[in-house]
Protein backbone atom coordinates (compact mmCIF):
# COMPACT_ATOMS: atom_id res chain seq x y z
CA UNK A 1 0.00 0.00 0.00
CA UNK A 2 1.02 3.51 -0.80
CA UNK A 3 0.55 6.66 1.32
CA UNK A 4 2.35 9.61 0.12
CA UNK A 5 5.85 9.52 -0.40
CA UNK A 6 7.15 6.39 1.22
CA UNK A 7 6.36 2.98 1.17
CA UNK A 8 5.03 1.11 3.92
CA UNK A 9 4.57 -2.89 3.78
CA UNK A 10 2.09 -4.09 5.90
CA UNK A 11 3.11 -7.71 7.59
CA UNK A 12 0.00 -9.16 9.62
CA UNK A 13 1.18 -10.03 13.18
CA UNK A 14 1.22 -14.04 13.77
CA UNK A 15 -1.58 -15.24 16.11
CA UNK A 16 0.70 -16.06 18.13
CA UNK A 17 2.22 -13.05 19.30
CA UNK A 18 -1.29 -12.24 20.42
CA UNK A 19 -1.58 -15.04 22.26
CA UNK A 20 1.80 -14.63 23.86
CA UNK A 21 3.46 -17.89 22.66
CA UNK A 22 5.65 -16.91 20.02
CA UNK A 23 8.81 -18.78 20.05
CA UNK A 24 12.21 -16.92 20.14
CA UNK A 25 15.64 -18.12 20.69
CA UNK A 26 14.81 -20.56 23.44
CA UNK A 27 14.16 -23.17 20.84
CA UNK A 28 17.46 -23.51 19.72
CA UNK A 29 19.25 -23.50 23.08
CA UNK A 30 17.30 -26.55 23.77
CA UNK A 31 17.93 -28.69 20.88
CA UNK A 32 21.84 -27.73 21.43
CA UNK A 33 21.19 -28.79 24.88
CA UNK A 34 20.25 -32.07 23.98
CA UNK A 35 24.17 -33.83 23.38
CA UNK A 36 25.47 -31.82 26.37
CA UNK A 37 22.61 -33.19 28.54
CA UNK A 38 23.50 -36.74 26.74
CA UNK A 39 27.05 -36.50 27.59
CA UNK A 40 26.19 -35.66 31.10
CA UNK A 41 23.73 -38.78 31.45
CA UNK A 42 26.82 -41.10 30.13
CA UNK A 43 29.36 -39.14 32.28
CA UNK A 44 26.67 -40.15 35.74
CA UNK A 45 26.51 -43.98 34.76
CA UNK A 46 30.38 -43.92 33.90
CA UNK A 47 30.78 -42.65 37.30
CA UNK A 48 28.63 -45.59 39.13
CA UNK A 49 30.63 -47.94 37.27
CA UNK A 50 34.06 -46.22 38.45
CA UNK A 51 32.50 -46.87 42.29
CA UNK A 52 32.18 -50.22 42.04
CA UNK A 53 35.66 -50.57 40.13
CA UNK A 54 37.47 -48.30 43.13
CA UNK A 55 35.54 -49.83 45.52
CA UNK A 56 36.12 -53.57 44.27
CA UNK A 57 39.73 -52.72 44.39
CA UNK A 58 40.08 -51.89 47.89
CA UNK A 59 37.64 -54.44 49.55
CA UNK A 60 39.22 -57.30 47.60
CA UNK A 61 42.93 -56.17 48.53
CA UNK A 62 41.82 -54.99 52.29
CA UNK A 63 40.18 -58.72 52.49
CA UNK A 64 43.33 -60.57 51.45
CA UNK A 65 44.56 -62.73 54.33
CA UNK A 66 46.08 -65.95 53.54
CA UNK A 67 47.16 -68.51 56.40
CA UNK A 68 49.11 -71.75 55.11
CA UNK A 69 48.06 -74.62 57.20
CA UNK A 70 52.07 -75.25 58.19
CA UNK A 71 54.37 -73.63 60.08
CA UNK A 72 58.39 -74.03 61.29
CA UNK A 73 60.47 -71.98 63.23
CA UNK A 74 61.85 -69.98 60.68
CA UNK A 75 59.50 -68.72 57.88
CA UNK A 76 56.04 -66.65 58.63
CA UNK A 77 53.30 -68.13 56.82
CA UNK A 78 50.71 -65.60 57.00
CA UNK A 79 50.03 -62.85 54.24
CA UNK A 80 48.13 -60.08 54.32
CA UNK A 81 47.82 -56.64 52.87
CA UNK A 82 49.58 -54.83 56.15
CA UNK A 83 52.72 -56.81 55.66
CA UNK A 84 53.09 -54.26 52.41
CA UNK A 85 53.47 -50.52 52.67
CA UNK A 86 52.12 -50.53 49.13
CA UNK A 87 49.15 -52.35 49.28
CA UNK A 88 48.49 -50.23 52.39
CA UNK A 89 48.82 -47.02 50.28
CA UNK A 90 46.95 -49.10 47.66
CA UNK A 91 43.88 -49.51 49.90
CA UNK A 92 43.69 -46.17 51.27
CA UNK A 93 44.09 -44.38 48.09
CA UNK A 94 41.22 -46.44 46.43
CA UNK A 95 38.89 -45.82 49.58
CA UNK A 96 39.90 -42.15 49.04
CA UNK A 97 38.95 -42.60 44.71
CA UNK A 98 35.73 -44.17 45.82
CA UNK A 99 34.62 -41.85 48.63
CA UNK A 100 35.42 -39.25 45.86
CA UNK A 101 33.45 -40.62 43.48
CA UNK A 102 30.09 -40.97 45.73
CA UNK A 103 30.75 -37.15 46.37
CA UNK A 104 30.69 -36.23 42.85
CA UNK A 105 27.93 -38.25 41.98
CA UNK A 106 25.69 -34.71 43.41
CA UNK A 107 28.04 -32.25 40.67
CA UNK A 108 27.37 -34.94 37.87
CA UNK A 109 23.31 -34.76 38.46
CA UNK A 110 23.62 -30.64 38.73
CA UNK A 111 25.24 -30.84 34.55
CA UNK A 112 22.40 -33.15 33.85
CA UNK A 113 19.70 -30.85 34.76
CA UNK A 114 21.84 -27.91 33.76
CA UNK A 115 23.61 -28.92 30.54
CA UNK A 116 24.90 -25.25 29.93
CA UNK A 117 26.39 -24.30 33.14
CA UNK A 118 30.38 -24.68 33.15
CA UNK A 119 31.14 -24.54 36.70
CA UNK A 120 29.93 -28.15 38.03
CA UNK A 121 31.97 -29.26 34.55
CA UNK A 122 35.28 -27.40 35.44
CA UNK A 123 35.37 -28.64 38.64
CA UNK A 124 34.47 -32.12 38.37
CA UNK A 125 37.43 -32.37 35.33
CA UNK A 126 39.94 -30.29 37.75
CA UNK A 127 39.03 -33.14 40.97
CA UNK A 128 38.61 -35.96 38.23
CA UNK A 129 42.54 -35.04 37.29
CA UNK A 130 43.37 -35.19 40.66
CA UNK A 131 42.14 -38.29 41.44
CA UNK A 132 43.15 -40.12 38.29
CA UNK A 133 46.48 -39.08 39.59
CA UNK A 134 46.15 -40.92 42.75
CA UNK A 135 44.11 -43.82 41.18
CA UNK A 136 47.12 -44.65 38.79
CA UNK A 137 49.93 -44.32 41.51
CA UNK A 138 48.16 -46.70 43.71
CA UNK A 139 47.73 -49.04 41.24
CA UNK A 140 51.03 -48.81 39.62
CA UNK A 141 53.07 -49.28 42.41
CA UNK A 142 50.59 -52.09 43.58
CA UNK A 143 51.06 -53.40 40.48
CA UNK A 144 55.14 -53.40 40.36
CA UNK A 145 55.15 -55.22 44.36
CA UNK A 146 52.57 -57.84 42.88
CA UNK A 147 55.29 -58.28 39.77
CA UNK A 148 57.45 -58.82 42.20
CA UNK A 149 55.53 -61.29 43.96
CA UNK A 150 55.03 -62.98 41.05
CA UNK A 151 58.41 -63.22 39.25
CA UNK A 152 61.09 -62.39 42.21
CA UNK A 153 63.98 -60.29 40.80
CA UNK A 154 67.20 -62.57 40.96
CA UNK A 155 69.81 -59.26 40.65
CA UNK A 156 68.73 -58.29 44.01
CA UNK A 157 68.00 -61.69 45.85
CA UNK A 158 64.26 -60.92 46.08
CA UNK A 159 62.18 -64.14 45.92
CA UNK A 160 58.33 -64.68 44.60
CA UNK A 161 56.18 -65.18 46.97
CA UNK A 162 53.48 -66.31 45.20
CA UNK A 163 54.80 -69.64 44.87
CA UNK A 164 54.31 -70.06 47.92
CA UNK A 165 50.81 -67.47 48.60
CA UNK A 166 48.31 -68.32 45.64
CA UNK A 167 45.20 -67.23 47.16
CA UNK A 168 46.79 -64.17 48.37
CA UNK A 169 48.71 -63.33 45.02
CA UNK A 170 45.32 -64.16 43.10
CA UNK A 171 43.23 -61.60 45.36
CA UNK A 172 45.73 -59.26 45.09
CA UNK A 173 46.48 -58.82 41.47
CA UNK A 174 42.60 -58.92 40.95
CA UNK A 175 42.61 -56.20 42.89
CA UNK A 176 45.34 -54.39 40.96
CA UNK A 177 43.29 -54.65 37.51
CA UNK A 178 40.23 -53.80 38.90
CA UNK A 179 42.07 -50.41 40.02
CA UNK A 180 43.30 -50.07 36.34
CA UNK A 181 39.75 -50.83 35.25
CA UNK A 182 38.63 -47.49 37.45
CA UNK A 183 41.57 -45.65 35.55
CA UNK A 184 40.11 -45.58 32.31
CA UNK A 185 37.57 -44.78 33.36
CA UNK A 186 38.37 -41.74 34.43
CA UNK A 187 40.25 -41.16 31.56
CA UNK A 188 37.14 -41.22 29.78
CA UNK A 189 35.27 -39.28 32.19
CA UNK A 190 37.93 -36.39 31.69
CA UNK A 191 37.30 -36.51 28.15
CA UNK A 192 34.12 -35.88 28.40
CA UNK A 193 33.92 -33.37 30.34
CA UNK A 194 36.49 -31.82 27.91
CA UNK A 195 33.83 -32.26 25.49
CA UNK A 196 31.36 -31.11 27.08
CA UNK A 197 32.84 -27.97 28.48
CA UNK A 198 32.75 -26.08 25.10
CA UNK A 199 30.80 -23.07 24.59
CA UNK A 200 29.36 -24.50 21.25
CA UNK B 1 13.17 8.60 16.78
CA UNK B 2 13.49 5.36 17.61
CA UNK B 3 15.60 3.98 15.07
CA UNK B 4 18.47 6.55 16.39
CA UNK B 5 17.61 5.60 20.10
CA UNK B 6 18.53 1.91 19.21
CA UNK B 7 21.48 2.37 16.99
CA UNK B 8 22.87 4.26 20.29
CA UNK B 9 22.02 1.43 22.38
CA UNK B 10 23.74 -0.91 19.46
CA UNK B 11 26.97 1.42 19.46
CA UNK B 12 27.10 1.04 23.15
CA UNK B 13 26.85 -2.76 23.18
CA UNK B 14 29.16 -3.14 21.08
CA UNK B 15 31.72 -0.80 22.57
CA UNK B 16 31.32 -2.95 25.60
CA UNK B 17 31.56 -6.65 23.81
CA UNK B 18 34.69 -4.95 22.26
CA UNK B 19 36.28 -4.39 25.80
CA UNK B 20 35.31 -7.53 27.22
CA UNK B 21 36.23 -9.49 24.38
CA UNK B 22 39.48 -8.37 24.56
CA UNK B 23 39.84 -9.27 27.80
CA UNK B 24 38.74 -12.54 27.03
CA UNK B 25 42.00 -12.49 24.24
CA UNK B 26 43.99 -11.81 26.63
CA UNK B 27 43.35 -13.97 29.01
CA UNK B 28 43.41 -16.77 26.63
CA UNK B 29 46.62 -15.92 24.83
CA UNK B 30 48.21 -15.75 29.01
CA UNK B 31 46.61 -19.34 29.43
CA UNK B 32 48.50 -20.45 26.29
CA UNK B 33 51.35 -18.78 26.71
CA UNK B 34 51.40 -20.53 30.17
CA UNK B 35 51.00 -23.67 28.65
CA UNK B 36 53.82 -23.88 26.42
CA UNK B 37 56.19 -22.89 29.49
CA UNK B 38 54.78 -25.87 31.58
CA UNK B 39 55.45 -27.66 28.75
CA UNK B 40 58.98 -26.90 28.97
CA UNK B 41 59.45 -27.25 32.32
CA UNK B 42 57.85 -30.66 32.02
CA UNK B 43 60.24 -31.63 29.13
CA UNK B 44 63.26 -30.71 30.84
CA UNK B 45 62.48 -33.00 33.90
CA UNK B 46 61.32 -36.02 32.41
CA UNK B 47 64.62 -35.84 30.23
CA UNK B 48 66.51 -35.15 33.37
CA UNK B 49 64.92 -38.34 35.52
CA UNK B 50 65.32 -40.49 32.45
CA UNK B 51 68.98 -39.59 32.33
CA UNK B 52 69.59 -39.77 35.93
CA UNK B 53 68.11 -43.38 35.88
CA UNK B 54 69.59 -44.57 32.68
CA UNK B 55 72.97 -43.73 33.67
CA UNK B 56 73.02 -45.32 36.85
CA UNK B 57 75.56 -47.77 37.32
CA UNK B 58 77.50 -48.81 40.13
CA UNK B 59 80.07 -51.64 41.18
CA UNK B 60 81.00 -52.58 44.33
CA UNK B 61 85.01 -53.26 45.03
CA UNK B 62 84.65 -56.70 46.14
CA UNK B 63 87.71 -58.89 47.94
CA UNK B 64 87.04 -61.94 45.33
CA UNK B 65 88.62 -61.83 41.90
CA UNK B 66 85.54 -63.67 40.02
CA UNK B 67 82.54 -62.24 41.42
CA UNK B 68 81.34 -58.32 40.73
CA UNK B 69 78.57 -56.86 42.55
CA UNK B 70 76.84 -54.56 40.07
CA UNK B 71 73.93 -52.34 40.15
CA UNK B 72 72.08 -51.01 37.04
CA UNK B 73 68.49 -49.91 36.06
CA UNK B 74 68.54 -52.35 33.84
CA UNK B 75 68.23 -54.99 36.98
CA UNK B 76 65.33 -54.02 37.87
CA UNK B 77 62.73 -54.51 35.50
CA UNK B 78 60.22 -51.05 37.01
CA UNK B 79 63.16 -49.25 36.50
CA UNK B 80 63.74 -50.00 32.63
CA UNK B 81 60.04 -48.97 32.63
CA UNK B 82 60.55 -45.59 34.29
CA UNK B 83 63.21 -44.90 32.04
CA UNK B 84 61.00 -45.75 28.98
CA UNK B 85 57.77 -43.89 30.15
CA UNK B 86 60.09 -40.52 30.66
CA UNK B 87 61.75 -40.99 27.59
CA UNK B 88 58.06 -40.81 25.73
CA UNK B 89 56.78 -38.01 27.77
CA UNK B 90 59.50 -35.84 26.99
CA UNK B 91 59.45 -36.77 23.22
CA UNK B 92 55.51 -36.33 23.71
CA UNK B 93 56.14 -32.76 24.98
CA UNK B 94 58.65 -32.08 22.61
CA UNK B 95 56.20 -32.93 19.96
CA UNK B 96 53.43 -31.00 21.40
CA UNK B 97 55.40 -27.83 21.90
CA UNK B 98 54.18 -26.56 18.06
CA UNK B 99 50.52 -27.44 18.90
CA UNK B 100 51.03 -25.01 22.37
CA UNK B 101 52.44 -22.16 20.05
CA UNK B 102 49.47 -22.58 17.57
CA UNK B 103 47.48 -22.05 20.62
CA UNK B 104 49.31 -18.81 21.26
CA UNK B 105 49.40 -17.17 17.69
CA UNK B 106 45.46 -18.24 17.33
CA UNK B 107 43.50 -18.48 20.47
CA UNK B 108 40.15 -18.63 19.63
CA UNK B 109 40.50 -20.78 16.48
CA UNK B 110 41.75 -23.62 18.26
CA UNK B 111 39.08 -25.71 20.21
CA UNK B 112 39.32 -29.22 18.51
CA UNK B 113 42.80 -28.97 18.68
CA UNK B 114 42.94 -28.12 22.33
CA UNK B 115 40.80 -30.83 23.16
CA UNK B 116 42.82 -33.05 21.28
CA UNK B 117 45.35 -31.91 23.31
CA UNK B 118 44.11 -32.38 26.39
CA UNK B 119 43.19 -36.50 25.78
CA UNK B 120 46.81 -36.70 25.13
CA UNK B 121 48.04 -35.02 27.90
CA UNK B 122 45.37 -37.21 29.88
CA UNK B 123 46.86 -40.46 28.80
CA UNK B 124 50.90 -39.30 29.10
CA UNK B 125 50.27 -37.97 32.59
CA UNK B 126 48.40 -41.66 33.29
CA UNK B 127 51.73 -43.33 31.55
CA UNK B 128 54.28 -41.12 33.69
CA UNK B 129 52.45 -41.54 36.81
CA UNK B 130 52.23 -45.08 36.34
CA UNK B 131 56.56 -45.12 35.94
CA UNK B 132 56.89 -42.75 38.36
CA UNK B 133 55.09 -44.79 40.97
CA UNK B 134 55.79 -48.21 40.43
CA UNK B 135 60.02 -47.03 40.68
CA UNK B 136 59.22 -45.16 43.69
CA UNK B 137 57.48 -48.38 45.23
CA UNK B 138 60.88 -50.43 44.31
CA UNK B 139 63.12 -47.19 45.35
CA UNK B 140 60.96 -47.76 48.89
CA UNK B 141 61.53 -51.44 48.76
CA UNK B 142 65.20 -50.95 48.37
CA UNK B 143 65.34 -48.10 51.42
CA UNK B 144 63.58 -50.12 53.93
CA UNK B 145 63.30 -53.98 52.71
CA UNK B 146 60.48 -56.25 53.38
CA UNK B 147 60.45 -58.92 56.54
CA UNK B 148 57.36 -60.22 55.87
CA UNK B 149 58.28 -61.21 52.02
CA UNK B 150 62.02 -61.67 53.00
CA UNK B 151 63.22 -59.08 50.45
CA UNK B 152 66.70 -57.44 51.65
CA UNK B 153 66.88 -53.60 51.78
CA UNK B 154 70.03 -53.37 48.38
CA UNK B 155 70.48 -49.82 49.22
CA UNK B 156 72.83 -50.42 52.52
CA UNK B 157 74.99 -52.07 50.03
CA UNK B 158 74.85 -49.71 46.82
CA UNK B 159 74.50 -46.89 48.45
CA UNK B 160 75.30 -44.22 45.05
CA UNK B 161 72.96 -46.03 43.26
CA UNK B 162 70.10 -45.90 45.56
CA UNK B 163 70.99 -42.01 45.47
CA UNK B 164 70.77 -41.47 42.05
CA UNK B 165 67.59 -43.21 41.71
CA UNK B 166 65.73 -41.63 44.20
CA UNK B 167 66.75 -38.54 42.85
CA UNK B 168 65.31 -38.87 39.59
CA UNK B 169 61.90 -40.14 41.16
CA UNK B 170 61.78 -35.89 41.76
CA UNK B 171 61.92 -34.84 38.28
CA UNK B 172 59.52 -37.23 37.15
CA UNK B 173 56.62 -36.30 39.84
CA UNK B 174 57.37 -32.80 39.06
CA UNK B 175 56.02 -33.86 35.96
CA UNK B 176 53.11 -35.31 37.09
CA UNK B 177 52.26 -31.76 38.63
CA UNK B 178 53.04 -30.30 35.67
CA UNK B 179 50.64 -32.03 33.38
CA UNK B 180 47.94 -31.63 35.81
CA UNK B 181 48.39 -28.12 35.92
CA UNK B 182 48.43 -28.63 31.65
CA UNK B 183 45.17 -30.32 31.99
CA UNK B 184 43.47 -27.56 34.63
CA UNK B 185 44.80 -25.11 32.15
CA UNK B 186 43.63 -26.30 28.77
CA UNK B 187 40.54 -27.13 30.73
CA UNK B 188 39.84 -23.19 31.60
CA UNK B 189 41.37 -22.26 28.01
CA UNK B 190 37.96 -24.75 26.44
CA UNK B 191 35.56 -23.46 28.75
CA UNK B 192 36.58 -19.61 28.32
CA UNK B 193 36.62 -19.61 24.32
Amino acid sequence: MRSGDSTTIDVPESSAIAKGKAPLIAVAKQEKGGWKRGVAIFDFILRLGAIVAALAAASTMGTSDETLPFFTQFFQFEASYDDLPTFQFFVIAMAIVSGYLVLSLPFSIVSIVRPHAVAPRLLLLILDTVALTLNTSAGAAAAAIVYLAHNGNPNTNWLAICQQFGDFCQKVSGAVVASFVSVVVFMFLILLSALAIRKA
Amino acid sequence: MKAEQLEAGEANSKQSTSSSTQRVLLINRGLSVMDLVLRIIGAVGSLGSAVAMGTTDQTLPSFIQFIQFNAQYNDIPMFTFFVIANSMVCAYLGLSLPMSIFHIIRSSAAINSRIILVIFDTVMMALLTAGASAAAAIVYLAHNGNASANWFAFCQQFNSFCERTSGSLIGSFGGILVFMLLIITSAVAISRR
